[in-house]
């Protein structure tokens, strides 16, 4: 452990500034208590999502190189995302500037050109979950823990893009030989690739009991399409939530704002329409560690949580 | 085991009938199920070409055509078995373009999870392989308006020009897009919640940080959506943005 660095560029993205600040606040809570350090981005610009590369694709080169460029400018070779479009996003331009010469040659006199320096170097971005579960992890969090999530049954969220595809996120384990052609080699520190389980370690080491999730952990909620795309979002989150809740979990705990945005917003609607079991509500894995180490749900702001999950929290004296 | 690649044939080239006999041999029963052959005399061979000019789009020459994409693929085994990107990419090769045009209403539909890149065995990105195909059909116009290019466009353009996404305008802004009446403030020409025609879902959702009394949610939102976050010196670097984005044509279509 500890071979990204206490010390990174923190790229909160779009969502966490707005509608997720709930995330942003309890990140900040957990880093703090895990003794680690966040170097806010300064001055950085939407990465693209999963929107803009359909569009344009040289464009989001840009978009992404720019926050690269403004990382190394305060010193830094490691970005960390929370959301899971950020981080592939930016692992996506890593990609192909890595492996495409052309492409980042173009990129770089196309910075400068617009009043930005080039990249002398390529700076690595990582989600946030795998930094935590690296610079702290599960024996920092069980440490840290002063008041268990005992009683707890979570069903971990990983969503799409935190562990595919592997070209980008890094995250497949090959036998080598031939494959070594095809697939870039998995980074050391990158989570299972079908069955990720850092949040799983982290929320059972704050004392809570994880459930069977699988194959769910990393279904699509809709994500992109979540409003361009209504009826097949809502049926990809009808699927997540009733598994969730069939296989016991009190609350979903979630490492990507848009996931958290898509299900909330799609519990909502399948509860108006009487459909069943679909009233688990969802926290993001970060509220429930700042829970676990004490802070109060107003310092985590559980309220922002637009499915509510304080009931369920107070019932079990967690909130 | 679901089979996979059935709904390729398109039932009125299907044929089966009551009684069957070949050369005085009564083949009735199971053995009837012809399925009559087809003729295609229209390959548009530059097609795959400009896909593979795209550095997105170079990798699907690897595909082999096993299909594991379509297998991992959640629209087509839990939505519409027409949406199959194996074949997407076999008639894209080919340059079938009115077989690609034929399946125009689900091909938008990618939710674009992955799946299909991250088990390719060849090392296809599939994905972007798809989305570089769907972008250049509607930059031939081969391909009407849909969906989800819609809001695409209309993200991009947000990005554009301020640099940040903020959460109510996208929303409501895609709302407005939908059909609904939207009530904006007459000074900023802000988009105004709670009054004008949202849909009910959303109302409601709307209401809750009101009934929660989270003040400062609300304040922090209303906030944002009265002055869009700005990146701060953005102005140059959008100059050199949106050239980039006409020279790829992506602004056009
Ligand atoms: S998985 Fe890859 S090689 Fe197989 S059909 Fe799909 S794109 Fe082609
Ligand atoms: S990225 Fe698109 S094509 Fe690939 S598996 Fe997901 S929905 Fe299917």
């Amino acid at each position: 452990m500890g071979v990204i660095g206490k010390r990174v560029a923190y790229y909160p993205g779009c969502s966490l500034e707005g509608a997720a600040r709930a995330y942003d606040v309890s990140t900040r809570i957990v880093a703090k208590e895990l003794g680690l350090e966040l170097d806010y981005l300064e001055d950085y610009n939407c990465c693209g999502a999963m929107e803009s590369k359909n569009v344009t694709f040289m464009g989001t080169m840009l978009l992404n190189a720019r926050n690269m460029s403004l990382a190394r400018k305060q010193g830094h070779e490691v970005i960390v995302a929370p959301c899971n479009g950020c981080s592939f996003s930016l692992q996506r331009a890593e990609y192909f500037l890595e492996t495409d010469r052309s492409v980042y040659e173009k990129v770089n006199a196309l910075l400068r050109e617009g009043g930005v320096d080039s990249l002398d170097k390529i700076p690595h971005t990582y989600h946030i979950l795998e930094w935590f579960y690296h610079e702290a992890g599960p024996q920092k969090v069980k440490e840290k823990t002063k008041r268990p999530l005992r009683g707890l049954k979570v069903a971990n969220y990983y969503g799409c893009l935190y562990t595919r595809p592997h070209f980008y996120a890094r995250t497949y384990a090959h036998a080598g030989g031939q494959e070594e052609e095809v697939r870039p080699r998995k980074r050391d520190t990158a989570d299972d690739d079908e069955h990720p389980y850092y949040m799983n370690a982290l929320l059972e080491a704050a004392g809570a009991t994880n459930v069977e999730f699988e194959p769910m952990h990393t279904q699509c909620c809709g994500g992109p399409h979540s409003l361009s795309d209504e009826m097949v979002s809502e049926k990809f989150v009808m699927m997540i939530l009733q598994t969730a809740k069939r296989n016991g979990a009190d609350i979903i705990a979630t490492e990507c704002p848009l996931c958290h945005a898509s299900l909330e917003m799609y519990r909502h609607r399948l509860m108006m329409k009487g459909v069943p079991d679909v009233d688990v509500p969802a926290a993001y894995f970060t509220q429930l560690l700042g829970l676990a180490f004490g802070y109060g749900a107003n310092d985590v702001k559980l309220k922002d949580n637009l499915s509510d999950p304080l009931p369920v929290l107070k019932r079990l004296g967690l909130a | 085991m679901a089979i996979h690649e059935r709904s390729l044939v398109e039932p009125e080239r299907i044929l089966r009938k009551e009684r069957l006999v070949v050369e005085g041999i009564d083949v009735s029963g199971d053995w009837n199920l012809i399925i009559l052959p087809r003729v295609i005399n229209d390959y548009d061979l530059d097609f795959a070409k400009e896909i593979i000019n795209s550095p997105d789009g170079k990798t699907i020459n690897q595909c082999y055509q096993c299909s594991y994409c379509t297998a991992s693929c959640p629209v087509h085994n839990y939505w519409d078995e027409r949406y199959n990107p194996r074949h997407f990419i076999y008639l894209a090769r080919l340059g079938m373009i009115d077989e690609l045009q034929k399946r125009a209403d689900v091909m938008w539909r990618c939710v674009s999870c992955h799946k299909c890149t991250h088990r390719c065995p060849k090392g296809v990105l599939v994905e972007e392989v798809l989305k570089v195909i769907l972008r250049t059909m509607a930059k031939k116009g081969l391909i009407e308006e849909y969906p989800s290019k819609k809001f695409d466009k209309f993200f991009t353009e947000q990005v554009l020009e301020y640099g940040r996404i903020e959460d109510g305008e996208l929303l409501f802004g895609w709302i407005e897009k939908q059909g609904y009446k939207v009530v904006k403030d007459p000074i900023l020409k802000k988009p105004i919640p709670f009054i004008g025609e949202t849909p009910e879902w959303l109302k409601e959702l709307t209401m809750k940080p009101i009934k929660s009394m989270n003040i400062g949610f609300l304040m922090l939102n209303a906030k944002h959506m009265l002055f869009h976050p700005r990146t701060k010196n953005w102005n140059r670097f959008k100059q050199v943005l949106r050239k980039v984005m006409e020279e790829e044509g992506a602004l056009a279509h």
